[in-house]
């Protein structure tokens, strides 16, 4: 059986930093063409929803702004599930934390992958409406595609 | 008391924050919810088409992208002095309905349900999602989340697009439903008005047959006596969807009933220096601070205050659990109707009640054979000027106010969105919570975070409209200061 992946820009394209995992999903598309394996979503929906949204899938590619304050705009992170220290989306006061969401899911036995890869870029400014991002979190994009791109190959020459 | 301002630096800070400031007697003087707000929503929209409204301000929010979508196309259809045809609004409201159905669940199981299913004093690892299921049961868990999916397949049948609908247009919908949706959707709604009776049965069981529950529900330390809000239809009935904005002051009388289009002339903002965040209040009574009663203009706009100021609920199930409600915790007046309720922790049945009425009122619409009609749009003619447009969001009167040039092109965006109308209700709500806790200094920890977390969770406040989508599960981090302003303890969940 086909293992099916998931690839997820999340955040918001009108303010500013927060569009970076819509911008980077739309910029996938163009590297990596969606097949029967392969989907990719666009979202700005945290913790239950997003948790919903992976049902099915064998593995999550989830792509999103994170506002650390302890590294410069534009770092980029690699994160899992088990270390994520809550992105900008993957949780909200009306909803429950990504993890949460994601173990409570399991519980209830909803198929959901094993775990999820999260890359997450440290943002400067998620405060102002804009549809352009700072310049450094702009200058990391072309980073994370090629990252996500490295990270998908297996899945793209074997689906 | 010590007089203690926020520069604007620490006010930005990336969680939400309670201050409690502590009088020479070390009792609760002041406390202050802070979250940090967006900015430059205006200037972004302004110079944009006023069509493409509906879908930039459904981006505002992850939470009730809906909502604003609604009350944006509302406000086109008064902007453009268009009158939809009766199938594009039905369509509309059924799509809300939809909605309604999903985030009141969500609230309510995933949010409220640590508070009430679990327990008040459970202990924090409790008091979240497993906890509710380790009581409820996994089963009722997958209904909960079969219910959300259902309906967000109907919204996307609907509004065209998962998430971020797109259907909505000055004067109608884009988009006519077929018979094979329509009955997609009925099957959709029936299972929503068995699983909001169940809900309804589960609340009935596990809190008010509980003693302690109940009486913590009407306990004075979550009671405010205020003026509230809701939009009602032509009969005074709930509706959703469109109808005019009534107001009653804390006895039930009706202070206000107004179009929604002349809401600046009732409703004005005050601004206090700790925050970016205004706080809204009635003009014909005036800003007399953060307190209760007939002479202060605070009010409040919640599933809780739309029930206080209906006559009842349109659908006949929603109406018998209004009518258990009021004659469980009203209190008759002299005409034998009932005055509000005010105990601020029944807004967790309010919801239920009015996730009840959502359900019924979407099967309604959708067994309706006009739903089907393909006559969905009414071209608009008229040059465009202003508009309003205005909804019941879950949270609270949501309204959309724009400015345009005659080619329609935005010159003035306001909007008021449903959690903004309870910032001076939910700052009293944590006052009140805090005063329970500490006394003459003594500061008893244990619970003070759960209590104030119950205070606000109740309004179910989403500030990701007016402020962006705070990190971590629940992100309640608590500051007492003594009375020379220095921060004596801090508490918080992580």
């Amino acid at each position: 059986m086909i293992k099916k992946t998931l690839i997820i820009g999340l955040g918001n394209p009108i303010l500013r930093d927060d569009g970076i995992g819509i911008a980077v999903a739309r910029e996938l598309r163009k590297h990596v063409r969606e097949h029967e394996g392969i989907d990719i979503k666009e979202l700005s929906v945290g913790g239950l929803r997003l948790m919903e949204e992976m049902i099915g899938y064998d593995r999550v590619f989830l792509i999103d702004a994170i506002c650390t304050g302890n590294a410069p705009a534009g770092t980029v992170y690699r994160l899992s599930l088990r270390n994520v220290p809550a992105t900008l989306h993957s949780s909200s006061m009306h909803d429950t934390t990504l993890a949460c969401a994601f173990e409570a899911g399991k519980r209830m036995g909803f198929d959901l992958p094993e775990d999820i890869a999260i890359w997450a870029v440290e943002a400067e400014d998620v405060v102002h409406f804009g549809d352009a991002m700072t310049d450094a979190v702009a200058a990391a994009m072309p980073r994370v595609v090629s990252l996500l791109v490295t990270a998908l190959e297996p899945m793209l020459s074997h689906p | 008391m010590k007089k203690i301002s926020i520069d604007p630096v620490t006010r930005l800070e990336g969680h939400g924050r309670i201050e409690i400031f502590l009088n020479d007697e070390g009792e609760v003087a002041n406390a202050y919810f802070i979250v940090p707000e967006l900015r430059g929503f205006e200037q972004f929209c302004v110079g944009r088409l006023a069509e493409d409204m509906p879908n930039i301000t459904s981006r505002i929010c992850g939470i009730c992208p809906e909502a604003h979508h609604i009350a944006s196309t509302k406000a086109l259809d008064d902007l453009y002095r268009v009158d939809p045809p009766p199938a594009a609004k039905k369509l509309r409201e059924m799509f809300y309905s939809a909605f309604f159905v999903a985030d009141h669940t969500t609230h309510f199981y995933a949010l409220g349900g640590p508070d009430f299913i679990v327990g008040p004093d459970a202990p924090p690892a409790e008091r979240n999602i497993f906890g509710v299921l380790q009581k409820i049961g996994i089963d009722i868990g997958r209904e909960v989340i079969e219910c959300r999916k259902r309906n967000h397949h109907a919204i996307q049948l609907v509004g065209g697009r998962v998430i971020h609908p797109c259907a909505g247009l000055p004067g109608g919908w884009s988009k006519a439903l077929t018979g094979e949706e329509q009955r997609e959707i009925q099957l959709i709604a029936e299972k929503n008005i068995a699983f909001a009776l169940r809900s309804l049965d589960l609340f009935r069981s596990v809190v008010l047959q509980n003693p302690e529950y109940h009486d913590l529900m009407v306990s004075d330390a979550y009671t405010h006596r205020t003026y509230y809000m809701g939009t009602v239809d032509e009969r005074g009935y709930i509706n959703f969807y469109d109808g005019r904005v009534r107001v009653v002051d804390p006895d039930g009388n009706e202070l206000v009933n107004y179009h929604p289009r002349d809401y600046r002339d009732h409703i004005t903002e005050r601004v206090e220096s700790w925050t970016y965040l205004k706080f809204p209040y009635l003009k014909a009574v005036g800003w007399k601070g953060f307190v209760d009663g007939a002479q202060s203009g605070v009010y409040c706009a919640t599933p809780l205050a739309r029930l206080n100021v209906a006559k009842g609920m349109a659908t006949p199930r929603a109406q018998e659990a209004f009518e258990q409600f009021y004659a469980t915790l009203g209190t008759k007046r002299d005409d034998g109707s009932y005055g509000p309720v005010h105990y601020r922790l029944a807004t967790h049945w309010a919801r239920l009640i009015e996730l009840l009425y959502a359900a019924e009122r979407m099967h309604e619409l959708i067994v309706d054979p006009e739903i089907t009609d393909p006559h969905v749009r009414v071209i608009p003619t008229e040059t465009p000027v202003e508009g309003v447009g205005a909804v019941e969001a879950p949270r609270g009167t949501l309204t959309h106010h724009y400015r345009t040039d005659e080619r329609g092109i935005l010159q003035k965006v306001n909007l008021v969105v449903g959690t903004t109308n309870n910032y001076a209700p939910i700052a009293m709500s944590v006052k009140k919570a805090a005063q329970t806790l500490i006394s003459k200094g003594t500061i008893i920890e244990q619970g003070l975070l759960n209590r104030i977390e119950m205070a606000f969770r109740l309004y179910d406040p989403c500030f990701s409209c007016a402020t962006h989508a705070l990190p971590g599960q629940m992100p309640l981090r608590v500051r007492i200061r003594n009375q020379a302003g220095e921060v004596i303890r801090e508490l918080s969940q992580y």
